[in-house]
């Protein structure tokens, strides 16, 4: 078996245009350590506390909104002494990055929650988000968006280096996960929208996929805009019409994507599957009504996240899908991770392979849980998730999500030094998903689920 | 008369008008495909009691000052005439030309957040509203002008579409009916804030909830300058609006859901509302409503943000 060193060393030689040079310290705690998820507590609260104050200096100086924020909160860089000193870092609520304005101001919006200068970027009066978006990706930046499920996108506009630590965060995590699954002649499906085609985070952010394996599929390949989700989320005829649209082309999708499962199956190829599980769900469920099954074994390796997003009522508890790919795709629980992440910060948990914990990387990224009041929780007990996150560069990462969470200083079932999430992450009260989230469902289902 | 109309913005604009269709459309579909529910709905005899008006309504007295002005955003528009006896007299006994223009729309705010009770009725004066004491936001935020304008404070309307929090989604969604309309739309149809103009800037002003709903929420209570957008409503994108006026047509469309078509939903949502009311009132009266406000903040306080072009070229 090949030793953990040589596979990482082998993962930064396939992915050696992400690695900068030179390095601020958030990026040296990403790119530095062999193993995230292994870093002895005291080297990783080293990498940790410079990443996060240096990234906390940086917006601190060079982002007016946060500043004034900083400001109101009476906290200054020179506070942050140490890691106890992370809990009077201002955090922002991710609700922030959904309250935009619309038209030439979107631009404004944009420019003014990020850090630092732009390049010039022309905005004619009347374009709509996708088109501004473009815009400013085309001047070097990387905005993306969230899938809108709760009827509204999260907006955050990263600089290309910021950019790139997500997406080589994402694939060390998960390959770190999978060792010694991993090697470049594997192929490979992506359960997402096609990232070179879309500005959605999610799908985006995957196509560092491209650059790990050797053959990648995309399910989802058509373009997908902000515009064209909410135009059919919509109750009129044009929203129908895009909506059977996708409804034949879902059933195409899920025809093609059990070609490639018996086509690989039969010609004896390692595969990798990762993306949304609701799309493996959907195969799976065609699977079991063909009354079809594989034996991948160790050929085989599953990495979810993303969520259930629309397809909430569907949603299997991880074991009980861990069990489906088993059972259907012969592929063993180890090799069926789930991951999770956030349109706003570009740290990545990633279930053990030993007991489905959520591993949460400690070297640029600090994880707290926070009760009703914003105060810390011990570990053990319930409540709001929060992170500082060093990578981000272009916009304050320090942010109060809407999910809660279980936090456990160490993980129950491996030995690896990072504290876990439990394996499930569910939406806080108060922040689940209301309004559009109905039509959103009505929008892709369809005829998948049934 | 169409000339005025379109100068002092009772011709909705684009957004809203495109707001209203979809929203018309979506409740008349809801109610085409529910007719046998509808009929349930409207023989179901609802209990409703209004609620008592809270204040003494100040006497108006000849000579009282008031700013009599036909320039836009002090001028008297639909459903929100400043120079209404009523109006006047409470805009002096509020300090009116006494205060400092800040302190006065401050005081304004707060009678109007405070006094005025929540409750859906159809789309009328500000004096009425005055006199009743209770009424939609749309009713508090045209008092809000009114009283703005009567001291010479321009004042405007700021109206958007929104998605709202659990708790205040629990309240309006009374009856299947309105459940199935809000999912179709995806969104609560019309909501708003008020803004004044002073020292050569629009401060806003959410007078829309009292602070008993607020604290029956669990949520901040709102103080003048304070927008609840992003906090506890998020505004769809692009709905924001605003204007000098109501737009023509809200009127009757209004009287029309409220009274025609399923007075028994809007007399629940009015029950709810002062459930939530009394609710509110215990937990103010006690933990005190100073106490209240700072634990509601903590953990919820959203950075505040001013635009900037950077090196943004606009063609």
């Amino acid at each position: 078996m090949i030793k953990f060193e040589d596979y990482i060393k082998n993962l930064n030689k396939k992915l050696h245009k992400y690695i900068p040079n030179p390095m601020t310290p958030a990026e040296e705690a990403l790119y530095k350590p062999l193993d995230l998820f292994n870093v002895p507590k005291k080297e990783a609260e080293e990498y940790k506390f410079r990443a996060i104050k240096y990234a906390f200096k940086h917006h601190y100086e060079n982002n007016s909104f946060y500043k004034k924020f900083c400001k109101e909160n009476s906290v200054t860089p020179d506070d942050i002494k140490s890691i106890d000193d992370f809990s009077k870092i201002p955090l922002i609520p991710d609700k922030f990055y959904k309250n935009y304005p619309s038209g030439k101001e979107f631009a404004m919006w944009l420019a003014t929650v990020y850090t630092g200068e732009l390049p010039n970027i022309v905005v004619k009066k009347n374009d709509s988000h996708d088109e501004i978006i473009n815009k400013f990706n085309d001047a070097g930046l990387v905005i993306s968006y969230s899938s809108g499920t709760s009827g509204i996108h999260t907006f955050i506009p990263r600089d290309q280096r910021t950019f790139n630590s997500a997406e080589y965060g994402i694939a060390k995590s998960l390959i770190t996960m999978l060792y010694p699954f991993w090697e470049p002649d594997i192929n490979g499906y992506l359960f997402m929208p096609n990232p070179f085609k879309t500005n959605v985070f999610a799908g985006k952010v995957c196509s560092v996929y491209f650059d790990v394996i050797k053959d990648v599929q995309v399910a989802l390949d058509r373009e997908l805009t902000a515009d064209l989700i909410q135009a059919a989320m919509q109750n009129n005829l044009k929203g129908r019409i895009i909506r059977y649209a996708m409804q034949r082309e879902n059933k195409k999708m899920i025809n093609r994507i059990i070609n490639w499962i018996r086509k690989n199956y039969k010609e004896g190829n390692k595969v990798g599957m990762v993306g949304a599980p609701f799309i493996l769900y959907f195969v799976m469920e065609e699977l079991e009504r063909n009354g079809e099954s594989f034996d991948f074994g160790e050929r085989g390796a599953v990495g979810t996240g993303g969520g259930w997003k629309i397809y909430e009522d569907k949603r299997l508890p991880v074991k009980e899908f861990r069990e489906k790919v088993e059972k259907l795709l012969g592929i063993p629980p180890e090799n069926c991770l789930d991951l999770y992440g956030m349109v706003e910060g570009n740290g990545w948990m990633v279930h053990c392979p030993e007991g489905h914990y959520l591993h949460v990387p400690t070297t640029y990224y600090h994880a707290m849980v926070l009760d009703e009041n914003g105060e810390q929780v011990s570990y053990g007990e319930k409540g709001r998730f929060a992170f500082l996150d060093g990578l981000a560069t272009s916009y304050p990462s320090f942010i109060i999500s809407g999910d809660e969470v279980r936090m456990l200083e160490h993980c129950p079932a491996c030995e690896r030094e990072t504290p876990v999430l439990e394996p499930e992450v569910k939406r806080a009260k108060g922040d689940e998903m209301r309004g559009c989230a109905e039509e959103m469902r009505r929008v892709l289902s369809m005829d998948l689920g049934r | 008369m169409f000339r005025e109309w379109k100068e002092k913005e009772y011709i909705p604009p684009k957004q809203m008008l495109k707001l209203f269709i979809r929203g018309g459309f979506a409740l008349s579909k809801v109610l085409l495909k529910n007719l046998g529910s509808l009929k349930e709905v409207r023989k179901e005899k609802v209990g409703y009691k209004p609620p008592e008006r809270m204040y003494e309504l100040p006497e108006y007295r000849p000579g009282m000052k008031f700013v009599k002005s036909d320039e836009k955003y002090l001028r008297p528009t639909l459903h929100c005439n400043p120079y209404s006896k009523e109006v006047i007299a409470l805009a002096n006994h509020l300090g009116a030309f006494e205060k400092e223009p800040y302190e006065y729309a401050k005081d304004a705010f707060e009678f109007t957040k405070r006094k005025i009770i929540l409750q859906i009725v159809p789309l009328d004066s500000v004096e009425a509203t005055l006199r009743r004491g209770y009424g939609t936001c749309l009713h508090k935020i045209s008092l809000f002008i009114a009283l703005c304008r009567v001291a010479g404070i321009k004042a405007r309307y700021k109206l958007y579409a929104l998605t709202m929090i659990q708790q205040w989604f629990d309240t309006f969604m009374a009856d299947p009916l309105m459940q199935e309309w809000y999912d179709a739309m995806g969104y609560f149809m019309l909501h708003g804030e008020g803004e004044a103009y002073i020292d050569g800037k629009w401060i806003v002003a959410d007078v829309g909830p009292t602070p008993e709903r607020q604290a029956a929420a669990g949520i901040p209570i709102t103080k003048f300058g304070e927008d609840s957008i992003g906090i506890w409503f998020q505004a769809i994108p692009g709905s924001i609006m605003r204007t000098e006026s109501l737009p023509l047509g809200l009127t009757i469309a209004s009287k029309l859901l409220m009274k025609k078509i399923s007075p028994g939903s809007v007399a629940k949502m009015n029950n709810n509302v002062l459930k939530m009311y009394e609710k509110g009132r215990k937990i103010l009266q006690e933990m005190g409503e100073e106490e209240y406000d700072k634990k509601a903040r903590k953990g919820y306080k959203m950075p505040e943000i001013e635009l900037e072009q950077k090196s943004i070229i606009f063609e």
